[in-house]
């Protein structure tokens, strides 16, 4: 974990694959960030870009709502694969996110994970978010880096490269 | 996202097409409450036309679905899309919601 994580502020600021830049972001713009990363992940798996969009609309929503009041300030959405191999060894694609804020300092991945299996009473209304983050995604990284919350997301694609190599 | 409101029978249905995320989500929150307001606790949410939601729209539910509930009505889902059920199931929805494939069969799990 902590290696990934000095590995996303090393690589600060973040690789520009295929990046979506708000200056001044707010909740009318979640629905461009989805956009944006369905775009990026045309190729992809549609269960885990349909995953990737889900992770992606959480964490800015949680940046848009908690971490900006109005008018918003702002926020970039990277989108980058990367050649890696699956646990056969087969070849495949890790797609990596990168989502950068200047809000306050804020370590999504230190919020504690909440009971999805508790009685509906039990149940506190909210919170989800981040554990649907945790769920959809293979590596979920935070780092302060000069003055921003940046956010690093790793999902692993086994069938991305079948489904683009022509035949072999 | 637009939101549609149809008494079946005894049974309240209201319909949502369209995403469901942090901007949209207040929208139905209001909705629902304005029929739990006026009495109406026995809901059908109408998903066909849902075509994604976040947990922004989980939010929306949950609440709705207690206070329902606590009036001595329910929420219950009708015709969730794939994508919308993932997100439900990852979330621990369909353990503590009702879900039916079709907006009949949901309005008909009532008793009359």
């Amino acid at each position: 974990m902590s290696h990934a994580a000095r590995g996303a502020a090393s690589e600060w600021p973040p690789p520009s694959g295929r990046r979506l830049a708000v200056a001044s972001a707010g909740r009318a713009d979640l629905a461009a960030v989805r956009a944006h990363v369905a775009a990026a992940l045309a190729d992809a798996d549609p269960a885990v870009r349909d995953g990737l969009v889900l992770a992606v609309d959480e964490l800015c929503a949680n940046v848009v709502l908690h971490a900006y009041a109005a008018p918003g300030g702002p926020l970039t959405v990277d989108v980058a694969a990367n050649d890696a191999t699956d646990d056969t060894g087969a070849a495949a694609v890790c797609y990596r996110i990168t989502v950068v804020d200047a809000g306050p300092p804020f370590d999504p991945t230190s919020v504690a994970e909440p009971d999805v299996s508790l009685p509906l009473d039990a149940r506190p209304v909210g919170g989800l978010g981040l554990s649907l983050v945790r769920r959809t995604t293979d590596a979920f990284h935070w780092a302060r880096v000069d003055g921003h919350n940046v956010v690093t997301l790793e999902k692993l694609d086994p069938r991305a490269p079948s489904s683009r190599s022509a035949i072999p | 996202m637009q939101i549609s409101v149809v008494q079946q029978d005894h049974v309240t249905v209201v319909a949502v097409v369209g995403s469901l995320d942090a901007l949209t989500a207040d929208t139905l929150t209001a909705a629902l409450q304005e029929q739990v307001q006026a009495g109406h606790t026995r809901l059908v949410a109408a998903l066909e036309g849902l075509e994604y939601t976040s947990s922004a729209g989980l939010r929306v539910l949950l609440g709705t679905l207690k206070d329902a509930r606590q009036r001595g009505g329910d929420l219950r889902l009708a015709g969730a899309q794939e994508r919308v059920r993932r997100v439900l199931e990852l979330s621990g929805f369909l353990s503590i919601l009702k879900s039916y494939p079709d907006v009949p069969s949901a309005v008909a799990s009532f008793p009359a």
